[in-house]
């Protein structure tokens, strides 16, 4: 095997085109690329020199075989000087920059200076140099006269892609009839009597018989004496002069800027001399980087850049042909200019402005650019992005029995992926069970890999076999068995706990099965979604995998701080309904909800029931999870205390925010306090004993659930006309004028907003309605008060009133000219016109409301289709600025160049999976040093010896306080 | 002309002298150029502030009441 190579460093720059020639395995001169039998032709594209692709043939080069022979580098030696488009915009800089004459650039020596020390500084700083490049060539260009040899400097044109233009103006050829148009007398102008020559020769300072040369277009008035009469007669004598800078005008010209002047603009002479942008020897990429493919019926296909190259040298040969045979300039500059295409679209076919090169089949050529460029292209397709071996990715299902660290697969993956087995004393029979077992029947071995290398497919046939001739030191490829870890993921991959590692259990069927409790940080669901599992391939990935990547190392998240795992959905119905009017169990139904526990004693009973039966709580059962040391008190989402007194929860209900994912107190608490190991044991059993619970009280909803007295109807339906009447009322005083608007808003604006504030209100007061009715033990209100699902707005609009529609939180005022459909009057302003929906879900809705329910829906949808794809580019950039920090041992942040982002990990240097913290208190400092004083004495009266007893402050005065408080100062905002 | 450093939002900016530049410089085992930067036409900074100067910002935080920062003074 090969070992790594560190890399020292990376330099990128231009490349001398003798360095080509030396590096080039042979000169390409033919564009063909195989002869009649078949065999590549010498000093063609296909040259074997260049590498070779057939099987059995060897590389003229380097000796080697297709396989191991890389391939090697050609050259074809282009007739004329071609630009490279890469370099375009350099170019066009230093032509701008530097002297037509002298070549070198056109800036002071002060000026030079200060940008040299101006490059050093912002390199130095991690700035972009290319900035203080630009910047000094736009000083340099302001230069009418080469500051060194004072000949004259014209501006540059460039044309896009690559020809470039000197812009010189130059006296017009039809000068003297614009003079003497210019001395005529305006026609509608009385008052101008036109100028005479005499007039314009004293103006100008010329001779009276120069102007008249002039005039009879005898005598070229140029530099000054053109300046004089341009000022005296108001008018432009000259006109544009574009000369084309071919591209080895060009080379000339760089040839001549000095190493030094380089330097300033931020170049390095030594390793990209700005000639070398002009190309005279071009590369010819070896065989192995543009294979042709055989088709089958046995043509031959050739690549795509074979087939530019092979447009470059028919082009290159026809040029020079065409010049030996001294074929006038005209000829030549169109094969130049073609040539010039050639190699410009060899290099990048999707440059603007040029037509891109086309396959016979009219599609377009992927030409070297086009392969490194974009989401398929090298660096994000082959490089960050390749395919792996060792990987799975199948549908997934719930499995409750799981424990969250596991995952169930499917026992046709696990016999297909395998785990590398060293062989050794300690475990060679086994791994000759393995080898024995065959491929096909599960805990078997697919291969075996000799001391020598050689690796051996074990087959039906051959197993029993080779399982006598496995020996230490071999290495067997044996199937994934239970206990094995491996990596399991879900795109979108949005955080760190989307891909986490469980352990195998390996199943039938060919779904891959998860905890629901691991649904949350993998944002699973089981409505067809699926994932990825890859099987990890050394022990350090496996030891690194289980320590620092498995499901219950992830519990807390660094997003919040808090668990992100616990108990979802049914989990929390569950704990709700054994605990919230705490009722009684006999010892069967105790023993059976506590089965799935690892608890298999019953505590003492709470009492007996009236036919002398022992009972135990709820709260009591509970408790059996809990730590016995452990001790809280928080509020309840239904709003009652909580209280744990030594692991025994003495009041309150258990529901989302006791056990919830997303920051449930005892998960949190147990994840932080005692260990990941508990926090998992505890949601495991938890989840189970919710999940018997659940089956124990029996939880479900049908439409009578929803439905409320006839009275309460009643009500609602008061309600919502005194809303209506209300709203009747608005209207009227509108419509006299004498609504009164509400501060920076127009009337119309504050008519929609008291009418929209009006009809919250119906719907608000609609769902109290609704609320009163519905029984404690309604299973929809046990859901929504538990926070297991559904709110209980969802329960409003079902029972109550869906209330109003909007679009673009507004009431909807699309569709007709000043009415939402034709049912309604123009101008109608009253709730109904406007997408109030008076009825619940439950009762129907009418046609009309169902269209603007319609309407409200269809723009959710949209909104979170354009939100997805937006926050997902949003989240992509983010991660790709933010990738390179990294926190150091001295709990800085830095980047990879050393610079320091954050001198103190957030300031605090703490990880906000370690702290417990809430809304008040960022860092619960009074828990912790509770905690430390409890660890650190042995009994409460050493405590209480060590702490002293605390005295009430000594009352000096009565404006003792105050004082103190003044002096504190103004407390800060923050 | 406001003088923001007086406003309550601005946190205290202070100019170091050469040596206790040294001593951050030391602490962090960086160069100068490593910190992070701020301009000198940034209004919060002390009058005689130059660039190549070591700038001290104490600021309120949220977590540990005061977070110090250091920062070089760029054109």
């Amino acid at each position: 095997m090969q070992t790594p190579k560190e890399i020292g460093s990376i330099q990128f720059g231009l490349m001398d085109p003798e360095t080509y020639r030396d590096m080039s395995a042979t000169k390409v001169i033919t564009a063909d690329t195989y002869d009649d039998d078949g065999y590549p032709i010498d000093m063609g594209l296909m040259d074997p020199r260049l590498g070779v692709i057939d099987p059995g043939l060897q590389c003229r080069t380097c000796g080697q075989h297709s396989g191991s022979c890389n391939g090697h580098f050609g050259h074809i030696e282009l007739a004329a000087p071609v630009i490279h488009v890469g370099f375009t915009k350099l170019i066009r800089r230093l032509l701008r920059s530097t002297c037509r004459e002298c070549g070198r650039l056109s800036l002071t020596q002060e000026e030079a200076d200060e940008y040299r020390d101006k490059l050093g500084r912002t390199k130095e700083l991690g700035d972009d140099w290319s900035d203080v490049m630009k910047s000094a060539v736009r000083q340099a260009r302001k230069a009418h006269r080469c500051p060194h040899c004072g000949s004259p400097q014209h501006d540059i044109k460039h044309e896009k892609p690559t020809t470039y233009y000197e812009v010189q103006n130059v006296l017009a050829g039809d000068y003297s009839e614009r003079i003497a148009e210019a001395m005529q007398p305006d026609p509608d102008d009385e008052d101008d009597e036109g100028v005479d020559p005499v007039t314009l020769a004293n103006e100008t300072g010329l001779d009276a018989e120069r102007v008249n040369q002039v005039l009879a277009g005898e005598f070229r008035p140029v530099g000054d004496d053109r300046k004089a009469l341009e000022k005296a007669l108001d008018l432009d004598l000259t006109e544009e002069d574009m000369n084309k800078l071919m591209p080895s005008d060009i080379r000339d010209w760089f040839e001549d800027i000095p190493d030094d002047d380089l330097v300033t603009l931020g170049i390095d002479p030594d390793r990209s001399r700005p000639e070398w942008m002009i190309l005279t020897v071009l590369p010819v990429p070896p065989v192995t980087a543009r294979p042709s493919i055989t088709l089958d019926n046995g043509q031959r296909s050739e690549d795509d850049l074979t087939h530019k190259l092979v447009d470059i040298i028919r082009i290159n040969q026809r040029f020079m042909e065409n010049r030996e045979a001294g074929a006038p300039q005209l000829i030549i500059e169109d094969l130049w200019e073609l040539l010039q295409y050639h190699v410009t679209t060899f290099i990048d076919n999707e440059i603007s402005g040029t037509p891109p090169a086309r396959h016979r089949s009219g599609r377009p050529l992927k030409t070297l650019s086009q392969r490194l460029k974009g989401k398929e292209g090298r660096f994000r397709g082959s490089l960050s992005g390749k395919r792996v071996n060792f990987s799975a990715r199948t549908v997934i299902s719930p499995d409750p029995t799981l424990s969250l660290n596991e995952v169930g697969v499917p026992d046709r993956v696990a016999s297909e992926m395998t785990q590398t087995m060293n062989v050794t004393e300690r475990n060679i029979d086994e791994a000759r069970q393995y080898v024995r077992n065959g491929p096909e029947s599960h805990p078997g071995a697919n291969y075996v890999r000799r001391p020598d290398g050689r690796r051996l497919k074990v087959t039906e046939k051959n197993c029993e076999e080779l399982a006598e001739k496995v020996e230490l030191g071999w290495e067997v490829n044996r199937h994934l068995v239970d206990g094995d870890i491996v990596i399991f993921n879900r795109q979108p991959s949005l955080h760190r706990m989307s891909i986490m590692a469980h352990e195998v259990v390996v199943m039938p069927y060919k779904t891959f099965r998860l905890n629901t409790v691991v649904c949350p940080p993998y944002n699973a669901d089981f409505d067809g979604d699926e994932m990825n599992m890859h099987a990890l391939q050394n022990e350090e990935a496996r030891a690194e995998a289980r320590v620092l990547m498995r499901v219950q190392e992830q519990i807390l998240s660094p997003r919040f701080g808090e668990n992100i795992i616990g108990a979802i959905q049914d989990h929390i119905s569950g704990t709700y309904l054994l605990t919230h009017d705490n009722p009684e169990f006999v010892e069967t139904q105790a023993l059976d909800l506590l089965r799935a526990t690892r608890v298999d004693t019953l505590p003492e009973p709470a009492g007996e029931n009236e036919d002398g039966q022992p009972y135990w709580t709820g709260q009591q059962i509970f408790s059996e999870l809990l730590p016995d040391d452990l001790n809280m008190e928080f509020t309840s989402k239904v709003g009652d205390t909580v209280t744990i007194e030594d692991g025994q929860l003495t009041q309150g209900t258990i529901d989302e925010d006791a056990v919830g994912a997303f920051g449930g107190e005892i998960v949190d608490a147990l994840a932080k306090d005692y260990s990941k190991t508990r926090s998992r044991i505890f949601i495991n059993e938890i989840a189970s004993l919710a999940m018997r619970a659940i089956m124990h009280f029996g939880l479900s909803i049908g439409i009578d659930d929803e439905s409320i007295p006839d009275e309460a109807t009643a009500q609602v339906d008061e309600a919502i006309d005194a809303a209506y009447d209300k709203i009747q009322e608005l209207i009227e005083i509108y419509e006299a004028g004498e609504l009164e608007s509400l501060p920076g808003r127009s009337v119309d604006e504050t008519l929609e907003m008291k009418i929209m504030q009006r009809l919250g209100k119906a719907r608000d007061s609609a769902g109290e309605i609704a609320e009163d009715h519905f029984e404690e033990d309604n299973p929809a209100v046990v859901m929504s008060k538990s926070g297991a699902r559904a709110s209980m707005l969802n329960l409003t609009q079902m029972a109550g009133c869906v209330g109003q529609q909007a679009v673009r939180g507004e009431r909807i005022n699309r569709g007709y000219e000043g009415r939402t459909l034709s049912h309604y009057q123009p101008g109608d302003l009253s709730a109904e016109a406007h997408g109030f929906v008076e009825n619940s879900y439950r009762a129907g809705l009418t046609p009309r409301e169902f269209f603007f329910h319609a309407m409200g829906g269809r723009e959710g949808l949209v909104d979170t289709a354009v939100r997805t794809s937006k926050s997902g580019y949003l989240q992509r950039r983010l991660i790709n600025a933010l990738s390179e920090l990294e926190a150091q041992y001295d709990g800085s942040v830095r980047d990879t160049s050393g610079t320091i982002v954050q001198f103190e990990f957030g300031e605090d240097g703490t990880s906000p999976v370690k702290v417990s913290s809430d809304d008040e208190n960022p860092i619960d400092v009074e828990n912790i040093a509770d905690r430390i004083l409890t660890s650190e004495f042995s009994s409460a009266e050493e405590k209480e010896r060590f702490l002293g007893e605390r005295e009430p402050p000594t009352n000096l005065s009565e404006h003792a306080e105050p004082r103190v408080d003044a002096r504190a100062g103004v407390e800060s905002d923050d | 002309m406001v003088d923001v450093s007086q406003h309550k939002l601005v946190p205290e900016h202070t100019k170091l002298d050469d040596e206790a530049v040294e001593d951050v410089l030391q602490e962090y085992n960086v160069e100068k150029t490593n910190l992070p930067k701020i301009k000198l036409k940034d209004p919060a900074l002390p009058e005689d502030a130059e660039p190549g100067d070591v700038i001290k910002i104490v600021r309120n935080s949220r977590t540990t009441d005061k977070a110090v920062v250091y920062r070089l003074v760029i054109e």
